[in-house]
């Protein structure tokens, strides 16, 4: 009784002070990245970009370790500079170039999570500023907002399935912000519209992009061919 | 019906034969391969000067300099010059004869005034139609053999639309066949001033004045303006532009559509009237 009342006692102070530690979640993410070297996966793209109509479509995700990305699709798309299925593996694996700050906790997707602040360790870093919503429960990244110095904020929510043990999702959701996108009537030659009405260019949108995966293969030891474009 | 026939076929050739016929299928070969060529050299440069607002955040990926976009831009340039290549040969079909004085020989055979201006409408319509296809085969056909195929990003005063490369056949089909209807207005406006005027040169200068003038009050957004704009032709005349959009505005189509064929039908109305009643004193 005195043994089990002990490792009780034990597992609730680990949890407490991974809860307190964001280094100590870190290391658990990181450990499921690392699982991860390669993987392909079926994507269905769904936009949302002010001032862009463009339909669904489905495509394929090329990932290889450390930062090798592509989404392979017929026709044109639009794709975030910083995405991140690329960038958050990368950047969370990197832990000499950063330090980590608690900044709070939030419930998202009824799922308790710690707000780790990543900040960058280096002056000369892309990065000004990573804010990562860290399920304590099972670590996985449900939220994530990355400030870089030439790309703006871009946020991301991730829904995990059959796949969370290898932090890879079923669903991720990008937010970016746009500038407002002005088109001078003479370029458009619409000469039966009528001119909106001015715009605050200065003034950004919210674009979002949803990216749907199914039919993950893991670790299948991909080409680097797959990344060339064509 | 056999003389209307013969007076269509002797037009027909005289459109064909006349030397002025091939400046506009001349300038319609050149003004392709020439942006054609510009495309193909710094197309990468033309196409960031538009989407440059969004490369700042997004990587735009994809065949964006295909075929279908430069048959766009062929088309969205061309739409300013093709009426005055169709005034051009169209403008003194009457008015020429009436000047050099052919005309009277013309009506001398047993064929009404009414089937002589049908015949020279008709002509008119076919040299617009034989335009059309050459701009066709250039801009489609032969960009799609130099740039390929591939989605469409089309651009507009609301932002940009992509449409799938598999749905743009049909677009296409619908855009050609309302240029023809735009460009039929204009065949018919020149028709009627030619029937009207006795000189072979101030239909031609008349017609293209109307355009210039029309196109210029559509591209001010004053309020003025606003009021006369939905009553003039060349509002109308761009039409096909909407087939790229997404969704599809069919109601504005249509009306369009409408209006330019009650413009062919009224130009050719007044250009039938006054030819059945113009004293041929030359």
């Amino acid at each position: 009784m005195k043994h089990i009342v002990f490792i009780a006692l034990l597992f609730m102070s680990i949890q407490g002070i991974a809860q307190d530690n964001p280094k100590d979640l870190i290391r658990i993410l990181n450990r499921k990245f690392n699982l991860v070297q390669d993987y392909t996966a079926d994507v269905r793209m769904k936009f949302d970009i002010p001032n862009v109509k463009m339909k669904n479509m489905n495509g394929k995700v090329f990932f290889k370790r450390p930062n090798k990305f592509r989404v392979k699709a017929k026709g044109i798309f639009f794709m975030p500079k910083q995405n991140p299925m690329q960038n958050i593996s990368t950047l969370l694996l990197d832990t000499a170039s950063y330090t980590t700050v608690i900044s709070g906790y939030e419930v998202i997707d009824s799922r308790n999570c710690a707000i780790i602040n990543i900040i960058p360790l280096k002056s000369e870093s892309e990065l000004i500023l990573g804010k990562f919503w860290i399920d304590l429960a099972d670590p996985l990244v449900r939220k994530s907002q990355i400030t870089t110095k030439n790309n703006g904020t871009l946020e991301s929510y991730s829904q995990y399935g059959d796949k969370s043990s290898f932090t890879l999702p079923d669903k991720i959701t990008i937010k970016v912000e746009v500038n407002k996108f002005k088109v001078p009537k003479m370029m458009s030659v619409d000469l039966n519209k009528k001119a909106q009405e001015k715009k605050n260019l200065s003034q950004k949108e919210i674009g979002t992009i949803e990216m749907n995966f199914s039919q993950y293969k893991i670790n299948t030891k991909l080409q680097d061919v797959v990344f060339v474009e064509e | 019906m056999k003389e209307f026939k013969a007076i269509l076929t002797n037009e027909l050739i005289k459109t064909i034969r006349r030397p002025r016929s091939f400046i506009g299928f001349g300038v319609i070969l050149f003004i392709c391969i020439m942006l054609q060529a510009a495309f193909y050299h710094d197309g990468k440069e033309i196409i960031s000067f538009v989407t440059q607002q969004f490369e700042s955040v997004f990587n735009i990926q994809g065949n964006v300099l295909n075929g279908n976009l430069i048959c766009f831009i062929i088309l969205q340039t061309l739409i300013v010059q093709m009426p005055l290549l169709v005034a051009l040969v169209t403008g003194d079909s009457i008015s020429g004869e009436t000047a050099t004085g052919t005309v009277r020989f013309l009506l001398t055979r047993p064929a009404s005034r009414t089937k002589i201006v049908l015949a020279k409408w008709l002509a008119g319509l076919f040299y617009t139609l034989l335009l059309l296809i050459l701009l066709g085969i250039m801009a489609l056909f032969v960009s799609h053999w130099v740039f390929g195929n591939g989605d469409l990003m089309s651009l507009n005063s609301e932002g940009l639309t992509v449409i799938r490369a598999d749905d743009m056949n049909w677009r296409w089909a619908y855009a050609f066949l309302i240029a023809f209807l735009s460009l039929s207005v204009v065949a018919s406006l020149s028709t009627m001033l030619s029937s009207i005027m006795d000189n072979s040169i101030t239909p031609i200068v008349s017609v293209m004045a109307i355009i210039i003038i029309f196109t210029i009050i559509g591209m001010f957004d004053l309020p003025s303006f606003e009021v006369i704009k939905p009553f003039l032709f060349t509002t109308h005349m761009i039409s096909w532009k909407n087939l790229f959009e997404d969704p599809i505005p069919t109601q504005d189509i249509l009306l369009s559509a409408v209006i330019l064929f009650v413009h062919i039908i009224a130009f050719l109305a007044v250009s039938i009237y006054y030819f059945n009643r113009k004293d041929i004193t030359t």
